[in-house]
């Protein structure tokens, strides 16, 4: 059973750097699990769907811009439970979304997630360039690497 | 009329905005439309060494680093006034000549091939990849995931990453290929010429050959007549890497072209009160407002752009298809954007078939990929085309080769004034006569962005259908009459 733990984003553009910051830290405490692989990726789509090939499960982790959530906000949902996927960078317009992605990859017989988990991080700013994440999100990082290590102990329970 | 002043909003809350003003009679007298930027890019830059540029600056926005990373190499070139050496320039081509398949292809298929092969007025569920591997069979699917798989692979080969490459720097390349890995590349740029005529084919069944396809890339609508520029080599052929910016009038006439430091003389930066884009635009020619025709300075880069400034394509089998371009829709040159989708397929072939080249060519696994650079740096400009237009980055560094300044006009930016232009169209298609006719003018402007194939803010990170955008339309009293919005 192979998990991948992905941080989402693009690291120079402030708050969208939390998914980064966020898998950095489950790959310290995750240095010696068996079958759980972490990374970082700055792409969506097609690509984002390319890079879960020959996964069983999966936990992506990424900045969230939805209306009326405070900043540092912190959220999990199955992929399938996420309306709208072009919110945010997680897609483009040269593209697909990732959902539409999935069910390409999967037409052409590819071996993708059966399970997608998405941790969201709710930013405050991700349209300008920075290196540096705003305190209210820093401050969420304990919490939301909290919720990816929660959610890999349930499913290995569950195998 | 009365006067309304739009401030600039300093924050656009994620959507574009257009605020369309009617005159006494009802009809479309001016649209302004703002979109947020990414901003701080400069201030970014600045104080970093000159080097970590094309680092940097492929994470603009992930949409085409292979492109900033080869305009910022460029510029650090110049920068350090130093010239790599002839295999260096071969292998950084190869590797943008399979970049560009990938991305070609990954446009057609997902993007500019759904709104085409669906129709423009397809429900937005079916305007997508699925619906061409839908309507055209399971193994285009196939064919796209392997084109991409290609054009990644040799990306990483030669840049060192699938992506985001690293190899590049001042004087040239970190490191060659092997014959083995030569071979390789050469085996994969053959499959894609073959991927590539396939496409062209499926074009021509799909939609050259119905008539109301046909029928709507010859029409009116986001027809501009405007300049055109594009990258040449010295036989005024398009090449993606180097050369020089050709510039053509409407007619088709070349007004001249320009080496990358020369920029500067050629383009200038227009500026408007309510919004904090500029308008790049012709120096030689002046500004003349949101207008066509050839006294005025607003121009447009793209790849039907470039088939227009160029004379012609390098290699045998893209060539052909120019010609067959230009019999077909009534000579040079083009002024339908639509027909940019078929540009961009031509285009596809000429990558492929330059990417076989250059894996032939016998300098290709040459040692001599570097040349140490002696001089002090100080200022300097790349240009390349990126796949949505020409792209330049110019760096002003201290004595050091610390960055004290950035300034870049990326694909998109030379084509703000012509966007703004298709917006205004497209608003005035759908309102006359103070009657607004709602449904689909939201479709038709977000489709006048789309064609750009534009890289900025909510634009790029949104799909067919799901831009926010709100429009706001007002009296000539300044009354609002509607407000439209999707996803905002």
């Amino acid at each position: 059973m192979k998990t991948l733990v992905l941080g989402l984003g693009n690291p120079v553009l402030g708050d969208d750097g939390i998914g980064w910051r966020v898998a950095e830290e489950c790959a310290m405490l995750l240095a010696d699990a068996l079958h759980i692989e972490v990374d970082c990726f700055a792409l969506g789509g097609l690509s984002l769907m390319e890079r879960l090939i020959g996964y069983d499960r999966a936990i992506l982790i990424d900045a969230s811009v939805t209306q009326h959530e405070p900043p540092g906000a912190v959220h999990c949902f199955r992929l399938e439970e996420l309306s709208d996927l072009a919110a945010g960078h997680t897609s483009s317009s040269h593209d697909t979304t990732l959902t539409t992605a999935l069910q390409m990859g999967r037409h052409m017989g590819a071996r993708l997630p059966d399970s997608i988990l998405v941790v969201t991080v709710q930013a405050q700013g991700v349209s300008e360039f920075s290196e540096e994440l705003s305190p209210a999100v820093a401050a969420a990082i304990p919490q939301a690497v909290q919720v990816v290590m929660r959610k890999l102990k349930e499913q290995s329970i569950r195998q | 009329m009365q006067r309304i002043t739009i401030d600039p909003i300093t924050r656009l809350e994620g959507h574009g905005k257009i605020e369309i003003f009617l005159n006494d009679e009802g009809d479309v007298a001016n649209t302004y439309f703002q979109i947020p930027e990414l901003r701080g890019f400069e201030r970014f830059c600045v104080g970093r060494p000159v080097e970590e540029l094309p680092e940097i600056t492929g994470r603009i926005c992930g949409v085409c680093p292979e492109a900033h990373h080869l305009a910022a190499a460029k510029a650090c070139d110049a920068v350090y006034h130093v010239d790599p050496p002839s295999p260096a320039k071969k292998l950084r081509e190869l590797l943008y000549s399979a970049f560009y398949v990938t991305d070609h292809t990954t446009h057609f298929y997902a993007l500019g091939g759904p709104d085409f092969v669906m129709g423009p007025d397809a429900p937005v569920p079916e305007r997508n990849i699925l619906g061409v591997i839908h309507k055209v069979g399971l193994e285009i699917g196939g064919k796209v995931i392997q084109a991409r798989k290609y054009g990644h692979t040799v990306i990483e080969m030669i840049g060192g990453r699938k992506v985001h490459p690293c190899t590049s720097i001042p004087g040239g390349q970190s490191h060659g290929i092997t014959e083995e890995t030569r071979q390789e590349i050469e085996k994969m740029g053959r499959w894609a010429i073959e991927f590539a005529q396939f496409s062209l084919k499926l074009f021509d069944d799909l939609v050259l050959k119905d008539s109301e396809y046909l029928g709507l890339i010859l029409g009116d609508i986001y027809t501009h007549h405007t300049y055109y520029i594009g990258t040449v080599d010295e036989n005024n052929k398009v090449n993606f890497y180097d050369g020089k910016v050709s510039v053509v009038d409407p007619d088709g006439k070349r007004i001249g072209k320009y080496a990358a430091n020369e920029y500067g003389d050629w383009i200038a930066e227009h500026v408007e009160p309510w919004t904090y884009l500029k308008f790049p635009y012709l120096k030689k020619i002046g500004w003349k407002g949101f207008v066509d025709g050839r006294y005025s300075g607003v121009y447009v880069a793209s790849p039907l752009s470039r088939l227009n400034a160029a004379d012609g394509l390098a290699t045998p089998l893209a060539q052909q298809e120019y010609d067959r371009f230009y019999c077909t829709l009534g000579g040079k040159p083009v002024h339908q954007r639509l027909a940019t989708h078929w540009a961009r397929l031509i285009e596809l072939l000429y990558a492929a078939e330059r990417w076989v080249e250059l894996a032939t060519d016998p300098e290709i696994t040459s040692d001599n990929f570097r040349t140490l650079p002696t001089e002090k740096p100080t200022e300097g400009v790349g240009i390349v085309e990126a796949p949505r237009g020409t792209l330049t980055h110019h760096y002003w560094t201290d004595e050091r080769g610390i960055v004290t300044k950035v300034n870049l006009i990326v694909g998109t930016t030379n084509n703000y004034a012509a966007i703004s232009m298709s917006v205004k169209k497209a608003a005035q298609n759908f309102i006359h006569k103070g009657t607004v006719v709602t449904e689909g003018l939201l479709n038709r402007v977000e489709m006048a962005f789309r064609l750009y194939d534009p890289c900025f803010g909510c634009a790029t990170h949104s799909l067919p259908g799901q831009m926010p955008l709100q429009v706001t339309i007002r009296d000539a009293r300044g009354n609002v009459v509607a407000v439209l919005k999707q996803h905002c």
